[in-house]
Parts: C-alpha cells; structure tokens; sequence
C-alpha cells in the first residue's frame, strides 16, 4: 500500500533530522577527546586519530588556577537545588493558600502574582544588582538563589493544580480535628507530588543553566556557575583550545542531561499545562 | 449572648485569616524583596545620574529618558540600533521557530506510535543544554577553518563560509543555533495543539476524498491557530531576550551588526557603569516587550471561550 511507504518514507525523513540534531552533542563528545592539534587541524573524523583523556585530566585534575571546575559544577548544583527546594516549598504554600484558603485579599494577591509572569527579567536584573551591591551580598550564594524564588510561575502551576483537587479528603481530616497545616502537609502535599516534580524539574534546570544573572551577579572564579565559567574559559584561557572547551561542555551538560532524561515527561506536562518558557 | 457569639466567631474567622495568610507570606517576601521592590528601584535609578563609581547620585527626571529619544545623543543611536538588532534577530528568528516547530509536531504524530517518544526526545534533547554551552558548541561547529561545517562543504569542492565573521552568515547562524537549541519546546506545544483535533473530522474528510494537503489547511490550521498564535508570541518574547548567543558567537560582529539591545544595555551599565541610562533602556525594553504580552492576552482570551463552547 502507497500508506506504508508513506509511513517509511516519513520514518527515513525524521532519522535524517535526528541525525542533525545530534551531530552537534556528537562532535563535541568526539572533540573532546582529541588533542588541540588535531581538533584545529579540522577534517571529519569522527573517531580521534590519537584518542586522548588529556582535555578531561587537565579540565579536572590541573591545579591551574582559573580551572576551579569542581567548584563550579558544586555551585551550580547546590544553587540549583537550594532555590528549587525554596521555590517548591513557598509556591505550594502560596499557591494551595490562594486556592482554598481564606487569605484575606487573595482576590487582589492572586491577579497581582500572576501578571508579574509578562514582567522580563531585563527590567529587574539592574536594580537586583545594585540591591545585592548595596547590602554587600554580590558574589554570595544568596545572591545565585534568591531571585528566582519570585517567579511566579509556579505559583500559577500549583494553584491550577489545587484548584480541582477533591475537597472531600480536606473535610474528612477537617473532621478529624487536623488543622491547615497538617492537612497540607499529610494529605495535600503526598497528593500533589507529580505536578511538585514538574514544578522542581523546570526550576532547576532554569536555574543551572541560567546564563545573565549569574553572569552579572559573581566576579571571582570560585564564585561561578558552571554555565558562565565555562564562557569566561572559552573568552580566557582556553580560548580556541576546542578539546579542552569541549571536555568542559561535555562535562558541563551531563548531569543536566540525566535530569532531562529522568525528568522528560514532568517537563512535557508542565509545557502543555502552562505554555511558559 | 448572640453578640458573644458573634464576637467568637469574629475571633475565629480573624485567627484563622491569619494562620491562611501564613502560607501565603514566605513567597510574598520573596516576591516583594526580589520583584516588586526591583520594579520600583529601577524607576527610580533610571530617574538618576547614575554612575556606579561616583557617590553622588543626582535626580535628574526623565532626562535618561529623553536622551533616549534625542536622536544627536549616544544613547539614543545605542538603544535604537540595539533595538533594531533585536528586531532583525526577532524576524528571522520568530517564523522558522513557529513552521519548523509545527513541521517537526506534524512529522512525529504521523509516525508510528512506538517511534513517536524516541524522536521526541532526540528533537527536544538540546532544550535541556545551556546557552553557554550551545555557544561554544556552534562557535566550534561554524569555525571557518577547523569547524565541522566548513570541513564538510569543502569536501565536497564548495569554499569555506566565514559563518560567524560576515553578514548574513552571522544572521544565519545565530537562528540555526537557536533553532536547533529551542525547537523542541514549541514543538511539544504544537504536538498538544495537534492531540486535541478530533479524529472524526478527519476520518469524514477522508471519506469526502480531502488530500492532506487539504485536510491541514481547512481542518488542522483552523483548530490550532490560538495555539499558533500562542507560539508566535512567546518566540517573540524569547527571541527579544536574546543575549547569550551573539554575545558568546559572534561577539556582537562583524562589526557591531548583531550587537542586540541586551548587551547594549549590560555594556551600558557594567562598561560605562552608568547605571541611570541602562535602567531607563531596560524599562523601554520590558514596556516593549510587555506590550506584546497583552496583545498575547487579548489574542489567547477567545481561544477560552471557544474551549468553553465545545463544552470542554
């Protein structure tokens, strides 16, 4: 049937693009293993002529100085948990406060949150430096984290969430003589745990692979994410030293990657939820 | 006594505000500290003389402002060349995120199920990697003389392209690259679109003899065009932030031609540390881009009552 060459056909047409969207990661995998002579000399090859760890041992276990990589991945992975956690904590309670329980002027808080979503960060990335600035906090972990706990976004994707959930569990515990706090910790929050996941996954990666603030917000090497060391490698040191920059993206983007992986369908569901990058 | 009890359950209802508003107050901290008290400090600092190193401060008004629309001023040629950069960016960039995001969603839902989630993955996989990383990667890939590319085109005998060195190839690949890195977002947005077309439609239009061809453009356009309208602006907005990209591929070049408004305005503040004119672009800049928030607004609220109609 002319359906099923369609269908082969169509199978062929979307290997061909999977094929260009992972040349990119594969090139850079395959670089970072060449020595930097053989990646400038350019050429095709796909396999190193002289395959090579030296670009790893040197991005990991060098003692030079502007090369902290173990600090930065540490940074970032802390700032990416530390503000995922508060951002999950607060946002449930804000947004399961604003869903069901009797905040006074929810009717004013709830619109005043949400239209902060169209708000670009390019309006608040100024004044948030010179506030840090002002109170010395430039260059500290507080200043990594905080900012982001403003956003929002989950807020707005955890009341949608609260807003159907079943009120009869709430009133059955009610009953019992729980009060607010233990049903949203012993029944609303085990309940909620899939959209919480989602909300954690967006989080983190906004935060770890955040590219401006960070940028801005730190000044010495020990204090950089990974995502602006490695900018500042490629605008420094290791300039057109494209092994060693390719062991450190590499590097950089595996444990991003494995929560990509892991995380995937909490990402698409909160996507098609909420529509927000 | 029916006051006393009144005046109980006054009590009661105020204990129990208060305990409510609880939940509410650590994210209302964070949101006044980090966003609102932001908002209004850069008002503020833009009505300034603001230099980062001197100690004084002056209020100068809307001076800031009105350099910005004084076309003899430095910061006038700064904020309108800037903005014009973005633009360009945000027109070249804007119409191949919205087609080949739709092209790749229709692609997959034709597929095979057992395939669709594989490919899924592989096209939304480079979502996951951070603009540093996706900078250096393209800067490596476009190099003229070692990159993968060149290499490539020149094996099979065309002359190497200066990708990043030379209009339009800086333009192009600065798309390419946010292509390849942000597709896979809006074509999960599209393959939802695509889900919620009933397959009835489809099955009678089959029977009445309609083409694909014909069966996309008067079955599947009409269904999804809030949904499209829908990518086409938050690509707007997205592509406006642009940043990353020029400022670690092309370094603004050749020349300052893809110098975007972002790191006009960084350069301002950071460069010259004049904090008072950087914040006065920036609030033009979010105004710009807020602007195009509501009419986002107002384009995705019939969609609602549409959904609302259908009885969904």
């Amino acid at each position: 049937m002319g359906n099923k060459r369609n269908k082969i056909l169509l199978v062929i047409l979307a290997s061909l693009i999977a094929v260009l969207f992972l040349i990119p990661l594969l090139w850079m995998i395959s670089t970072s293993f060449k020595n930097d002579y053989e990646a400038i000399a350019g050429g095709l090859n796909w396999f190193p002529k002289n395959f090579t760890w030296d670009n790893y041992t040197y991005t990991l276990l060098s003692q030079a100085i502007d090369v902290p990589i173990f600090k930065w991945m540490f940074n970032s992975i802390f700032v990416g948990i530390a503000g995922t956690l508060i951002i999950v904590a607060i946002d449930a309670m804000a947004a399961y406060g604003l869903a069901r329980l009797d905040v006074p002027f929810k009717k004013v808080l709830f619109p005043l949150f949400i239209s902060t979503l169209m708000i670009p960060f390019v309006i608040t990335f100024l004044p948030l430096y010179m506030q840090f600035s002002n109170l010395g906090l430039l260059n500290t972990y507080a200043a990594l984290i905080f900012p982001y706990t403003a956003n929002a976004f989950g807020v707005f994707l955890l009341y949608q969430f609260f807003r159907g959930f079943p009120k009869e569990l709430e009133e059955a515990a009610r009953l019992d003589g729980a009060n607010k706090w233990d049903i949203f910790i012993r029944i609303v929050i085990p309940s909620a745990r899939p959209v919480l996941w989602t909300l954690a996954i967006f989080s983190f990666m906004q935060i770890y692979n955040d590219f401006l603030w960070p940028l801005v917000a730190t000044n010495t090497p020990e204090m950089r994410t990974i995502t602006t060391g490695i900018a500042i490698m490629q605008q420094g040191s290791f300039v057109s030293s494209y092994g060693k920059l390719m062991a450190l993206t590499t590097i950089a983007t595996i444990p991003i990657l494995i929560i990509f992986l892991i995380g995937q369908k909490q990402l698409i569901k909160g996507i098609t939820q909420t529509g927000i990058k | 006594m029916s006051a006393e009890i009144e005046n109980n359950k006054k009590k009661r209802n105020w204990k129990s505000n208060f305990t409510s508003f609880l939940f509410v107050l650590p994210y209302l901290v964070m949101f006044v500290s980090f966003l609102f008290i932001p908002l209004i400090y850069g008002v503020y600092i833009s009505f300034r003389d603001y230099n980062l190193l001197a100690t004084d401060h002056p209020f100068v008004g809307l001076s800031n402002y009105a350099k910005i629309f004084n076309p003899d001023s430095v910061l006038s040629s700064i904020f309108f060349e800037g903005l014009w950069k973005t633009l360009q960016f945000v027109i070249y960039s804007v119409p191949l995120l919205v087609v080949v995001g739709l092209g790749l969603a229709l692609l997959l839902s034709n597929l095979p199920k057992k395939l669709r989630g594989i490919f899924r993955t592989v096209y939304f996989l480079p979502y996951a990697v951070s603009v540093s990383v996706i900078s250096i990667l393209f800067l490596w890939i476009l190099d003229t003389n070692s990159g993968l590319l060149n290499n490539f085109l020149m094996n099979l005998g065309f002359d190497p392209v200066p990708w990043l060195t030379r209009q339009p190839f800086a333009w192009i690949s600065l798309v390419a690259a946010t292509i390849w890195w942000t597709i896979g977002f809006n074509m999960i947005i599209f393959i939802n679109s695509l889900n919620e077309v009933p397959e009835e439609i489809y099955e009678a239009a089959s029977i009445d003899g309609s083409s694909a061809w014909q069966k996309f453009i008067h079955i599947t356009l009409p269904t999804i065009r809030p949904i499209m309208l829908f990518v086409i602006i938050i690509s707007t907005i997205a592509s406006f932030n642009v940043y990353g990209q020029p400022y670690l591929m092309t370094r603004g070049g050749p020349g300052d031609s893809t110098e975007v408004l972002l790191m006009g305005i960084v350069k301002q503040a950071f460069e010259q540390r004049e904090l008072g004119s950087a914040s006065a672009m920036a609030i033009l800049m979010a105004l710009i881009m807020i602007s195009i928030s509501v009419i986002q607004f107002k384009i995705s609220n019939p969609k609602k009552e549409r959904r609302g109609g259908n009885g969904k």
